[in-house]
């Protein structure tokens, strides 16, 4: 069987102009890879090209076997993203925002899933406040309940740690970590070294100059050493 | 390369990838994810997730069903009148056109029918580049981040935002026909049903064709390129009739035929456009979503800037052929001057709009109906205005980032004289194109010639402060008038540059009205350019009677 994520010279950009090195890896089942390196390296880039968000510039990625199409349904079933998209209906609530990606998958057990989920990501005192009543870091724990509250094969995160306080980064790494060993695969950009060696079995640094693979203790001490 | 996530305990991990432990055989897509213990059943229709959302809006908008009716009543009155007015001046100003003299000169002149279609193609032009630069199918943010990562069909989902800019293109394509055909033409009423009704198919067929290119992958820039490379045709098209001396004195009508066979090719694109809908990348989806409700938050909040700069971003090349080396910048001065002069030259729909508005006070001196005072005044105040704002274009991406203002070690001052330069010089350009046209019109082209000279400077100075003019304040109380009330504060700001062009060149609008230059109209415009500059050149946010105000108030506050 193929792997989850097959990505091969990978070439990433806007346009015609590469913004990294090429990149390569492959990621397994219940297995997660984290896309580590300095602010502007192309992690979010790479991570948009393998949802099929941007054209790659040069090289391949495969999802499930198969070229990346986000336009096919079968990609959107598959793949569940949580990239930094702080857009809403105003008119929805936190939880009715939940309902409709659990029910728009096809989830029946919808209220049961949403109700764990507000409880677990600390929202159930707002899951009927509309989305812009809530702090940043509330509205960034929502996406990650909506990245969750769905089936999927791949679960990409756009540095998830990112306007979550200590506690809630570790209840984040336990709940990645639970995702892999029910055979998910995970592909992380992120600058927490926590949550690298807590989930991740390996990493790809990212650079303009030539992308290299690390093991996740290689990766979680250079992001603490060079504040990556 | 290597492989960097082989399964544990593979004694290949670490190898290249030709050692890798996975096979190739992609997965069944029919069965369900691997993650996540869920009872799945169907998943719903795109109509059904639509309706969800509008059921929840509609449920917290807390409006009734009164309140509702009264908005649509409003609504549909304000633009009923508003076309109603607008027919009416445009009715009044064809009445008062003279004929179109009986025995044309040899040398030529362009007929009102043959102007009327020029105008008419050159705002294909612009529907075909607005339409380009706004996807022209779209989805705004809420909906790229909720709805499109949903396994359900994607065209149903967009149907309805696929619907609506070929129907509003098409509303307003009727419109802009009967205006031009009932005021400038004086059609009558069937003529104008049909005419009318051409223009709507004709719209919505240039607006669908867009769609149908986006959802071939053709890049947005490529139909907004298109649209201005048919916007300036127009008035080269104008010009190469006038010079072959073979303009015709009438244009048939649009029989029932051509009305017919547009409507059908609108049809057969629209239905086109629907079975394509699933191929529309996302990507193309945000990005069209995200320029419309940057439009149309500009045009809600009456921003013009703001609306540039949505169309302009929206088709921007994202990497450049070359890098401009600025040699011509050798100090913070220069830096700016050629800092806007690149902005300038990388923005091809300002340079299409300078080129468009060189071309109208040209027409309206050779068509004869137009070829008045009246006529021309008005084509010289709309070009100009056309073309100053294209020059400022710099000024008001700086406006947006005040940090590149403040880059260079230059006073506040200083920075507004230097963006004016650019401006100068582009209004310098058209000014001399278009009083030409005026002086030979007008007769003693040279008189003419040191108008446009004398002038040029305000227009650059009302470009540069309508660049920086403050964000419309609604806070202001409301003005009555017999239009209705009107919001001084937004009134105020919108007024910040036009003020200028209206005051500051009275002596080039005088001259116009006389058909004639005389020496103190000169002395007077040199008089009135530099005001205009010292004014321009204020950083002040204020005017000068409002800041008054306050001092007294201030004043009065601190007496005991």
């Amino acid at each position: 069987m193929a792997p989850v994520v097959r990505v091969r010279d990978l070439q990433v950009g806007y346009g015609a102009a590469p913004v990294c090195a090429p990149v390569s890896f492959t990621l397994g089942e219940g297995r997660a890879v984290a896309l580590v390196g300095a602010n502007g390296s192309g992690k979010s880039t790479v991570l948009k090209t393998v949802l099929g968000l941007l054209e790659p510039v040069a090289g391949r990625v495969e999802v499930l076997g198969r070229p990346v199409d986000e336009r096919q349904v079968w990609f959107r079933r598959a793949v569940s993203s949580v990239l930094d998209d702080d857009a809403y209906f105003p008119a929805l609530t936190v939880a009715e925002h939940l309902y409709l990606t659990a029910r728009g998958h096809g989830v029946l057990d919808a209220q049961d899933e949403v109700a764990t989920l507000l409880d677990e990501f600390g929202l159930a005192d707002h899951a009927r406040a509309t989305p812009v009543s809530l702090s940043s870091g509330q509205r960034r724990r929502l996406l990650l309940a909506a990245g969750l509250v769905r089936p999927r094969s791949l679960l990409v995160l756009d540095e998830p740690e990112q306007r979550l306080d200590q506690r809630m980064r570790a209840r984040l790494a336990d709940r990645l970590r639970a995702e892999r060993e029910a055979g998910g695969a995970v592909l992380i950009a992120t600058h927490d070294p926590d949550l690298v060696a807590a989930v991740c079995t390996q990493a790809v640094h990212v650079a303009d100059d030539a992308s290299s693979v690390l093991s996740p203790a290689e990766a979680a001490d250079r992001i603490a050493r060079v504040a990556l | 390369m290597t492989d960097v996530d082989a399964p544990a305990g593979d004694p290949h991990a670490g190898e290249p990838h030709d050692a890798e432990p996975y096979g190739t055989d992609p997965y069944d897509v029919d069965e369900d994810p691997l993650v996540g213990d869920f009872d799945l059943g169907e998943v719903p229709s795109a109509r059904t997730v639509r309706r969800y959302t509008a059921q929840a809006a509609r449920a917290r908008a807390g409006a009734s069903v009164g309140s509702l009716l009264t908005d649509v009543y409003t609504a549909a009155t304000s633009v009923a009148i508003s076309v109603l007015i607008v027919l009416g001046v445009v009715q009044q100003l064809g009445d008062s056109l003279p004929p179109a003299p009986p025995v044309r000169d040899a040398g030529g002149g362009l007929s009102l029918p043959v102007l009327v279609a020029v105008l008419l193609l050159a705002a294909t032009g612009v529907l075909l580049s607005t339409a380009g630069r706004l996807g022209p199918v779209g989805v705004e943010g809420a909906q790229a981040a909720w709805w499109l990562p949903l396994p359900v069909d994607r065209r149903g989902l967009l149907r309805p935002a696929a619907a609506r800019v070929p129907v509003v293109a098409a509303l307003t394509g009727a419109l802009v026909v009967i205006v031009l055909e009932a005021g400038l033409l004086a059609t009558g009423a069937a003529a104008l049903v049909r005419a009318g009704l051409l223009g709507a198919a004709v719209a919505a067929v240039v607006v669908l064709a867009a769609a149908v290119a986006q959802s071939l992958g053709v890049p947005r820039r490529r139909i907004a390129l298109v649209g201005d490379a048919l916007l300036v045709t127009a008035p080269l098209l104008a010009v190469a009739v006038l010079l072959g001396g073979r303009a015709p004195a009438t244009l048939p009508g649009p029989s029932w035929p051509v009305v017919a066979g547009a409507a059908v090719l609108a049809a057969v694109l629209a239905v086109v456009v629907d079975r394509r809908l699933g191929d529309l990348p996302g990507r193309a989806l945000r990005e069209g979503g995200s320029v419309a409700t940057q439009a149309v938050g500009a045009v809600v909040s009456l921003d013009s800037r703001e609306l540039g700069r949505a169309l302009t971003g929206g088709a921007a090349a994202t990497s450049r052929r070359w890098v401009s080396r600025l040699r011509t910048a050798r100090g913070p001065a220069t830096a700016l001057v050629t800092a806007d002069l690149v902005v300038l030259r990388r923005s091809l729909r300002h340079v299409v709009q300078l080129v468009v508005a060189a071309g109208l006070p040209v027409l309206a001196t050779v068509v004869p109906q137009l070829a008045s005072p009246v006529g021309v005044l008005l084509a010289v105040l709309l070009g100009g205005w056309m073309a100053s704002s294209a020059s400022a274009e710099g000024a008001r991406w700086a406006e947006m980032a005040p940090v590149l203002d403040r880059l260079l070690p230059l006073d506040d001052r200083t920075v507004r004289r230097l963006r004016m330069v650019v401006p100068g010089l582009v209004m310098l350009g058209w000014s001399l194109v278009a009083l030409t046209a005026v002086g030979v019109w007008a007769g003693a082209p040279q008189h003419w010639l040191v108008l446009a000279v004398a002038s040029a400077p305000v227009w650059a100075a009302a470009a540069v402060r309508a660049a920086y003019r403050p964000a419309p304040r609604w806070d202001k109380p409301l003005i009555a008038t017999p239009a209705g009330a009107l919001p001084s504060g937004v009134l105020q700001v919108i007024a910040r540059g036009p003020d200028l062009v209206a005051f500051c060149l009275l002596p080039l609008w005088i001259a116009i009205g006389l058909t004639d230059v005389v020496t103190v109209m000169v002395t007077a415009q040199l008089a009135l350019s530099v005001v205009a500059v010292l004014i321009a050149s204020s950083t002040a946010e204020k005017g000068w009677m409002e800041r008054m105000l306050e001092q007294q108030d201030q004043g009065k506050g601190a007496t005991p």
